[in-house]
């Protein structure tokens, strides 16, 4: 029964109607607009729905709207006030708070109240305040600075802190730790994401999926559905397009809707829209299907037997893709090897659990146009992909990115939230707006593939690495997805960071009836990666070398081709090496640790954007056209930018559809504009969001968006320097080779009194010839890549190095590890923003971190998943996370924009060795089955024959090191 | 994920909300805190057409002291509970309870009623009031009787209290001279996480250190909290020195019988409940002695 209550919202009186049922959160958001409030788990696990209720922090997910009468209600709204910020808020804004946005309003809002009772908290208390908000961007480390520095803040209503200066003296705006672009709008709650939009005349729409991992369907009945009054559509497989999508080109394998077999548990049956989000439901409720079910099959090793059940029909004994590479002669120089080992590991199911659920918004335009919202990391591929499946040109699709609360990767396809809602919208005539739930997600899937890897490592006396071998099951789950290219990262980076003479890589990726495994952070590569730097730790500790003097001798080196033909330009690895030796006390604590404390090394890298795009061939109708074959350099540019000067000469629009998804995006490519233009980034403003305004950039994957979206602006800008030369030399009367544009002037080399206003030169462009516009474009560079198969996986313009230490205790009696320190060191080139470097460092050692030792989807024994919500996948809290050093080696990539290279998932990959070696170090136990959990560390602690002690060195192999 | 139609009833005196609890029987619910009720309802764990929210009852709010009880109204927060004064000074072992429950926020919605009356296995409160020897209140029109907290719980989320029956204040007494409790839990997270196996124990102790009376009760592993029987036995009269506590421990694991979930095998909550019963224990015998070990 709907009744009206009066609620106090940030001080004012509301009148609103509701039922009882209704939930705090949804009213906030729905009835009163009040979208700052976020929802990302809506089961009080994350935080992220935090209000104050008369001054408390409370979860709003999990209070009835009705119950609140009375009850002053604060909702990040109400945090500024008089259109000022409050201090706490310009604390998160300086303090590198904040990335994706999606936590803030929950963790300033926890973090008033905390400081409200306790002003000047320690980071202990801090830790306890703010326990129950979940962050999965910035690794806690920056919201603890801006809560502990929120008295820097107070005062005068001023920001206190001294204006950041360059870190490189040469540059005004890159090496600048400028505040993000979008930090005042995510700590204000005003940043708009996907699920914020509400459009007139909206439907809801949602997706039924499958309670059953492997299953026929027989049929099913939708006339309840559509029965039920507010049901707008039902759809179901035979509604939708024959056209089979999906991420690898060769291996599009999924329908919208499934046609007649259910793969996992959660595959896409029907959908519904109706006039509300109860209403959709009820209706899915309704919808009567008949399965007949088959046996699933949930392991890679069963899968892959004879009789096994069948997924695919086009993929045999279930393997979905093979890889055989083999460079040098690996069985010759084991046999020269002096010193060879071989271990087993297993990595484990990891979802990549960004805040923000996926949501996609869609209606269509009077002309055929659709006009898509989605929360994504890849606007283009999305657009390719839509065109594809609804047989519409590229062009009658229009993307628009909204805010986007984390990706990691689980946000780089096209979902089948933006495929319903078109079809949907098409259907009801009105906007049909999708959102997941987590267990939706979850169920969704695209997480880490779960690998099984053997690798054996051979090295001759010194420690050098003679010989490498690595065979990998990659538990795929029932989708390509990005299969395929994962089944060759997982082998092709291997030897980008050690010089490894002879090379062997056999992969299999194999489909079982579990949701599809895709990209996450690191693409394939952290479990390998973790797998290797443990045998490297295990070896070096066989052979007496520590182990950091290993890396140090097989350190890859600049300008370098790798024994699989990636091409390495600027590396400083032993750079890394060297600075985490010296920072972490290594020498003082490595072997010289009680038991039940340790620590351990890891190292890593990635690419910096990969070297071709996902699909082959021009940027067309993508039905239509035959399949390309394939040629060694880059079709089309991979990132353009137009940058536009607006006729005042005040303000400069760079224009690129580079997906701003958290990571910082936006804000790097705004101060790349800002140097070559020779004007502060406060004049420049970025469209990115919108694929009708901005020209194609292929968006937020495998680390590309600072080194090619980066190039394309500033040769974008550089052209708008040139076109504005003419006009200063004739103001100047100087040459034009003499013309420099810095701090806002044009002005004579040499002679700064000599100089006129930047915006000045602008408008007389624009009075002579219009406006004032420069293109520019990115193509990787021709030829990357060896002439073997599969030889464009792993290629990239440049590649970043990375060393972690990491520091751990571990309960000799339980098992259970407390990760306490990390000092990590990265070789990413120029940090155009270096607070944001850190950021992305942070970000991923509480990730990289967590994955090691808490983290795993778990299936029962029918496919069904077990902890599909925060509180059985349990991610970092603030108070797992440890004490972080981030360091940055001077490097300069000359691929890159100043320089600069990657940081967003090469940071992820030190960090699982590292944190199991610590472990291996602690405890006397290698655990080599991810996630390294309490139980097993205590099993192999009770299990433990009496071997060879770890950790423990010679003096002697240090010696290098220290000259 | 969105809550069914349900019709909420506001009661504003326990006889009205006894009425209707027993008018909706037996599908009404109690709402107090909602953090366990909401979730259930909107996962479906539960169906319920009738919530009936005693929220506005005061008489549930806030602590007293009398007879030599502290006497914990339902509604009061898992906070309110934690800042109190009377906890924070006589009740210590209480607050290794509520330190690491849930998340904060949680603990300013969730009540200690709630936390008891909903008898989920991993609820923290219950194993450390059942060795302090609390017991609740539970009120009905026809009068209220007092139920002691070990002998409440009847299985996961089934307790003693009938229908119409309202959970309206739990009673702990104060820890007389020589009187030590602790709890101890384990969980895979740092904060806002269910435990895997938690143990809360007591010791009391007559003049000559000598165990007067010993309780152990294993909370997370089993399907209700209950004390760990002829602990008591087994320890009275003994010193709590190592042995004891190490034979105290062996018996406790000897008699719990954990099951295996996502968070833990049944083995590996052996493992744990020995050595939280060791912790416990020890914890417990520092509070009761002082620096007279």
């Amino acid at each position: 029964m709907i009744r009206t209550y009066t609620l106090t919202v940030n001080g004012q009186a509301r009148v609103v109607a509701i039922a009882p049922g209704e939930i705090l959160a949804d009213v906030l958001r729905d009835k009163l607009g009040l979208t700052g409030t976020k929802k990302a788990c809506n089961l009080g696990d994350c935080g992220a729905c935090t209000v104050l209720v008369d001054g408390e922090p409370m979860t709003s997910c999990l209070l009835l709207a009705s119950e609140m009468e009375g009850k002053a209600i604060t909702t990040i709204e109400g945090v500024a006030q008089n259109g000022g910020l409050a201090p706490i808020q310009k604390a998160f804004i300086h303090e590198g708070a904040v990335q994706c946005g999606y936590c803030t309003p929950g963790m300033i809002l926890a973090a008033t109240a905390l400081l409200e009772k306790n002003p000047q908290p320690t980071v202990e208390e801090i830790k306890d305040g703010l326990a129950g908000n979940l962050c999965r961007c910035t690794g806690y480390a920056g919201i603890i600075r801006a809560v502990r520095r929120c008295e820097n803040y107070r005062d005068d209503g001023t920001c206190a802190k001294k204006e950041a200066m360059p870190e490189n003296t040469r540059y005004r705006s890159v090496t600048l730790s400028m505040p993000r672009v979008d930090a005042a709008d995510k700590v204000t709650g005003r940043a708009l994401y996907t699920a914020d939009i509400t459009l007139p005349n909206m439907a809801y729409g949602k997706i039924l999926g499958s309670p059953i991992a492997h299953g026929r369907i027989r049929g099913i009945n939708v006339s309840k559905a559509r029965a039920l009054p507010g049901v707008l559509a039902v759809i179901t497989g035979t509604d939708v397009p024959d056209t089979r999508y999906g991420v690898s080109p060769a291996r599009y394998d999924e329908y919208v809707l499934v046609k007649d077999k259910v793969l996992h548990e959660g595959d896409n049956v029907a959908a519904v829209a109706a006039v509300d989000e109860k209403t959709a439901e009820r209706a899915l409720s309704l919808i009567e299907v008949d399965y007949e079910e088959l046996p699933p099959v949930l392991d890679v090793f069963e899968a892959v037997a004879e009789g096994a059940p069948q997924l695919h029909e086009r993929y045999e004994r279930n393997i979905n893709t093979v890889v055989e590479q083999n460079f040098g002669d690996v069985e010759k120089a084991f046999a020269e090897s002096d010193c060879v080992r071989e271990e087993t590991f297993t990595g484990n199911h990891v979802y990549q659990q960004p805040l923000e659920p996926h949501a996609s918004l869609a209606y269509w335009e009077y002309d055929g146009t659709l006009v898509l919202y989605t929360s994504t990391q890849v606007p283009h591929y999305v657009q390719y992909m839509m065109a594809h499946v609804l047989h519409i040109p590229l062009g009658k699709v229009r993307v628009i990115r909204p805010a986007v609360g984390g990706g990691f990767g689980v946000k780089a396809a096209t979902s089948p939230l933006d495929l319903c809602a078109a079809l949907l919208s098409r259907i009801t005539g009105r906007p049909v707006r999708m959102v997941f739930t987590r267990e939706e997600m979850m169920r969704y899937g695209r997480g880490r593939h779960k690998q099984h890897m053997k690798m054996k490592l051979g090295v001759d006396g010194s420690g050098k690495i003679k010989a490498f071998q690595n065979e990998i099951y990659l538990d795929g789950g029932a989708y390509t997805s990005f299969g395929v290219a994962t089944a060759y990262y997982a082998g092709s980076m291997m030897p980008t960071l050690y010089h490894i003479p002879n090379y062997k890589y056999t992969g299999y990726r194999v489909m079982t009836n579990k949701p599809a495994c895709g990209a996450m952070r690191g693409h394939g590569v952290p479990q390998p990666r973790f797998a290797f730097e443990c045998l490297l730790n295990m070896l070096a500790e066989d052979i007496g070398i520590d182990p950091i003097e290993i890396r140090l001798r097989n350190a890859m080196t600049p300008n370098t081709r790798s024994v699989n033909d990636l091409d390495i330009q600027s590396c400083e690895f032993a750079a890394t090496l060297k600075s985490v030796y010296e920072k972490s006390g290594w020498k003082e604590k490595y072997g010289k640790l009680p038991r039940g404390r340790g620590i351990g090394i890891g190292s890593g890298g990635f690419v910096s954007g990969a070297g071709y795009a996902i699909y082959r061939g021009q940027v067309q109708l993508s039905h239509e056209k035959p399949r390309e074959p394939f040629v060694k350099k880059p079709i089309f540019p991979h990132a353009n930018a137009v940058v536009k000067v607006n006729e005042d000469g005040m303000v400069v629009i760079v224009m690129i559809g580079a997906a701003e998804i958290g990571q910082g995006g936006n804000t790097v490519l705004v101060q790349i504009a800002a140097e070559a233009l020779g004007i502060p980034a406060s004049r420049i403003r970025i469209r990115s969001e919108d694929s009708d305004i901005s020209p194609i950039d292929l968006g937020a994957y495998s680390s590309r968006v600072t080194l090619m979206g980066g190039n394309a602006v500033a040769t974008a800008a550089a052209m708008v320097v040139d076109r504005m030369k003419p006009y200063a030399v004739a103001m100047l009367g100087c040459g034009e080779a003499e013309v420099r544009a810095l701090d806002a002037k044009m002005f004579v080399a040499g002679d700064e009194s000599r100089s006129v206003p930047w915006e000045e030169v602008a408008r007389k462009y624009f009075n002579d010839k219009g406006p004032l516009v420069g293109t520019g474009c990115y193509k990787p560079p021709e030829g990357l890549g060896g002439d073997y198969k599969g030889s464009t996986v792993g290629t990239s313009p440049a590649y970043s190095f990375g060393s972690s230490v990491c520091e751990v205790s571990v309960d000799m009696e339980t098992g259970k590890v407390k990760i306490l320190r990390f000092t990590d060191f990265h070789d990413c080139g120029t940090p155009i923003n270096p607070q944001m470097v850190h950021g992305q460092v942070e970000g991923a050692i509480v990730m990289g971190a967590g994955e090691t030792i808490l983290e795993d989807v778990q299936f029962d024994e029918k496919g069904r998943i077990l902890n599909p919500n925060l509180h059985g996948y349990l991610i970092m809290s603030i108070k797992d996370a440890p004490e972080i050093f981030s360091g940055i080696v001077d490097s300069y990539e000359p691929g890159g924009p100043f320089g600069a290279k990657e940081i967003g998932e090469g940071s992820t990959l030190p960090v699982l060795g590292a944190v199991g070696h610590a472990i291996a170090n602690a405890s006397g136990v290698w655990i080599k089955d991810l996630p390294i959990t309490p139980e097993k560390i205590l099993k192999a602690i009770r299990a433990r024959q009496p071997t060879k002690e770890p950790g423990v060195v010679s003096g002697s192999a240090l010696v290098r090191l220290e000259d | 994920m969105l809550l069914s139609d349900i019709e909420l009833h506001q009661a504003t005196t326990l006889e009205q909300a006894s009425e209707l609890m027993a008018r909706y029987a037996p599908g009404g619910r109690l709402l107090a805190g909602g953090t366990d009720l909401l979730v259930d309802l909107k996962t479906g764990r539960v169906h319920s057409n009738h919530v009936v929210s005693i929220q506005r009852i005061a008489a549930l709010r806030g602590i007293s002291v009398a007879n030599g009880e502290m006497r914990i109204g339902a509604l009061t927060t898992a906070s309110q509970l934690a800042f109190s004064a009377v906890v924070q000074e006589q009740f210590p072992a209480i607050l290794d309870a509520t330190r690491d429950m849930a998340a904060p926020q949680i603990r300013n919605m969730a009540t200690v009623g709630g936390n008891i009356a909903s008898a989920v296995p991993s609820g923290d409160l219950p194993p450390i009031l059942i060795v302090m020897n609390a017991s609740v209140i539970l009120w009905s029109p026809s009068g209220a009787r007092e139920v002691p907290l070990d002998s409440f719980f009847v299985g996961p989320r089934e307790t003693v209290r009938r229908e119409e029956e309202i959970l309206t204040e739990i009673r702990v007494p104060f820890p007389p001279r020589g009187f030590g409790a602790a709890y101890q839990r384990f969980a895979l997270r740092e904060a806002n996480a269910c435990a895997v196996a938690a143990v809360a124990a007591s010791l009391w102790c007559n003049e000559d250190r000598s165990i007067r009376d010993a309780r152990i009760c294993v909370g997370a592993a089993a399907p209700t909290p209950k004390l760990v029987p002829a602990i008591n036995t087994l320890l009275a009269g003994k010193l709590p020195d190592e042995k004891a506590i190490q034979r105290a421990a062996g018996a406790t694991v000897e008699a719990c019988r954990p099951i295996s979930d996502i968070r833990g095998s049944a083995e590996y909550r052996r493992e744990l409940i020995g050595v939280l019963t060791r912790r416990a224990l020890q914890s417990a015998r520092q509070r009761a002695l002082g620096g007279k070990q």
